[in-house]
């Protein structure tokens, strides 16, 4: 009887050293299913438009006029946007040779603002 | 020096610390572990990660997420094999058959990846009819993001 609580320790000592605490956490997405296109008409959509430098152009719908922003401006932009048409769609376009952390920033600042219908695309000429 | 009453006065306490408890204690916290403790499906690639303040845990059983990990060379690793971007999907799909469409699919990507890469991948996962996918990142801190 005296040797449970040896055999606890042991265990314990096994339990401590062998856990690795699980960091699951991300940017949830839906990805579209194949072969499902979806015709948006144009005054719905945002584009954000990321260059390599991690600057981001903006331009709404139709509209020919390009605002630059950082990343982590965005959040305010959407908000005050889908606050104008809540039927707004984010369509992220990132340039090919952009690194991913500023997608991923891009990304965190949408949903920070509790944007749920987003588009990824990579950006083409 | 003679002694007053009331000053040094014998304690009735106990000058040892109680042990029969220890077996208890230790008891808690190996259950604790036990309860807590998952074992992870794969080893950890070398990867600068991305951060993201809006990051939430994945609302999924651990076992029912599949990682892929991306280095920053765009090599391809997942459950601790290499693979190229074409075989992804061929990997993917039985898998997400097996899980009854359960399976959400975490993309590790180092931070410093050119978003070509992940656009494949993302087409990759598409044509194995995935549909849950969490950018995986670790939880930025409000003041550093202030900084920024």
């Amino acid at each position: 009887m005296s040797s449970t609580a040896d055999i606890a320790f042991l265990l314990l000592i096994f339990f401590l050293v062998t856990t690795v605490f699980p960091k699951d956490k991300g940017l949830s997405i839906v990805l579209p299913e194949e072969s499902s296109e979806v015709q948006v008409s144009q005054k719905n959509i945002l584009h954000l438009i990321i260059q390599p430098t991690g600057i981001v152009d903006v331009k709404r719908g139709e509209s020919q006029q390009v605002q630059q922003m950082r990343p982590s401006e965005i959040e305010g932009l959407w908000r005050q946007e889908v606050a104008n048409n809540d039927g707004l769609i984010a369509a992220v376009k990132t340039h090919p040779d952009a690194a991913y952390r500023f997608m991923v920033d891009v990304l965190d600042a949408l949903h920070a603002a509790n944007a749920e219908r987003i588009s990824l695309q990579v950006l083409e000429n | 020096m003679s002694m007053k009453g009331g000053f040094k006065r014998k304690s009735k306490a106990s000058e040892e610390i109680p042990s029969s408890s220890l077996a208890d204690i230790a008891f808690l916290l190996l259950i604790f572990f036990m309860v807590t403790t998952v074992f992870p499906n794969d080893q950890e690639r070398p990867i600068d990660w991305t951060e993201a303040s809006a990051a939430q845990k994945i609302d999924e059983k651990s076992k029912n997420i599949l990682n892929i990990w991306v280095e920053r060379d765009g090599s391809v690793y997942m459950n601790d094999q290499q693979f190229q971007m074409e075989e992804v999907s061929q990997y993917i799909a039985p898998r997400y058959a097996q899980s009854d469409r359960a399976l959400v699919i975490s993309i590790r990507g180092d931070r410093e990846v050119p978003y070509r890469i992940i656009d494949q991948l993302q087409d990759e996962l598409v044509a194995a009819g995935v549909v849950r996918v969490v950018f995986a990142a670790q939880l930025e801190q409000q003041m550093q993001r202030a900084r920024r």
